[in-house]
């Protein structure tokens, strides 16, 4: 299977699972997507964010002696997006709307991640 | 602490050296959020640098932003504040120039602060002449200087050349 077609069923799956999540998309730690599934919005341009958002993440949690990088989250009054490391090369962002289940979006997501990262790791 | 603390942008182009200058400039270890680059054999910027330096009274933090279009969200935020900007282009390619000046309108317009403009990769055989590069930007040749952004007194001429222009200013 190609590399977008396995990750889309990795998203796919967890769309299914979560079905309160408006859009998941997997990119590169340099903001190009791989893979994704959105109800809406400008897929570029939320890899480009998500990539910004690991990268910085990454340099806080060192700086507070947090260890590797796991996730970081921004929350609005309407709406939320995670945003999870998926191993070395890629980053997973999901967003869903203001009121949704939190721990089963972390419980798929993080899962989810996982999955990426060993799947990206095999290549 | 009674020194003044300045904000100044470091900005251009992918490729251009905003990093390298930084780390070449910075005092204390420098913030950087590099990852390789997926199109290129090199790494990238996708969030900032950022590095710290005195200079005679002044405590002057430098933020670099990345060069790749797709980030292009993030120079306003780092633009905030800024006392000026640096905006670096590899002299040994015409096709980013376009850009700089996409880059420059771009910051300018939501905040007129002076804003100088470094060639880097000087060293490279077919580096454009600095006031090409000023005429092509509408700069007074002044404003346009070639610079090795990996030395560290060629890199702080251009940081002089701003203060220069925001003294003067
Ligand atoms: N010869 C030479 N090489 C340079 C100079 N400035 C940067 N480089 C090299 O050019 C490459 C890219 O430099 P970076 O500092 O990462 O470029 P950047 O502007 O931060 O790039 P982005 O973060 O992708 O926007 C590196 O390999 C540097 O060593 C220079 O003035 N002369
Ligand atoms: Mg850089």
């Amino acid at each position: 299977m190609a590399i977008a077609e396995e990750l889309n069923t990795i998203l796919g799956r967890m769309r299914t699972s979560v079905p309160e999540l408006s859009a998941a998309l997997v990119a590169t730690t340099d903001g190009l997507p791989i893979a994704h599934s959105l109800n809406s919005g400008d897929a570029n341009r939320l890899a480009a964010m998500a990539a910004t958002a690991l990268g910085l993440g990454r340099r806080i949690c060192e700086s507070f002696g947090g260890g590797g990088f796991r996730e970081t989250s921004v929350s609005g009054d309407e709406g939320q997006m995670y945003i999870y490391s998926a191993g070395p090369k890629a980053v997973l962002g999901v967003v869903a709307r203001a009121g949704a289940n939190v721990g089963l979006i972390h419980l798929e997501a993080r899962d989810a991640a996982s999955q990426v990262a060993q799947m990206l790791e095999r290549r | 602490m009674n020194e003044t603390t300045i904000k100044i942008l470091v900005a251009g182009p992918c490729g251009a050296g905003k990093t390298t200058f930084i780390r070449t400039l910075s005092q204390s270890p420098v913030v950087n959020t590099d990852v390789p680059c997926s199109t290129a054999n090199r790494a990238t910027t996708v969030a900032m640098d950022f590095g710290q330096l005195s200079l005679d009274r002044y405590t002057i933090h430098l933020f670099g932003a990345p060069g790749q279009d797709r980030f292009e969200f993030t120079w306003e935020v780092l633009l905030e504040g800024a006392l000026g900007v640096l905006l670096l282009v590899s002299g040994n390619d015409a096709t980013h120039f376009p850009q700089v000046r996409r880059i420059s309108d771009y910051l300018l317009s939501r905040n007129p602060v002076p804003l100088v403009v470094g060639v880097t990769h000087q060293d490279h055989p077919n580096c454009w002449d600095c006031k090409e590069v000023a005429s092509y930007l509408d700069l007074d040749p002044t404003e346009v200087i070639p610079i090795d952004a990996t030395n560290l007194e060629s890199a702080s001429e251009l940081l002089v050349r701003l203060f220069d222009l925001v003294e003067r200013a």
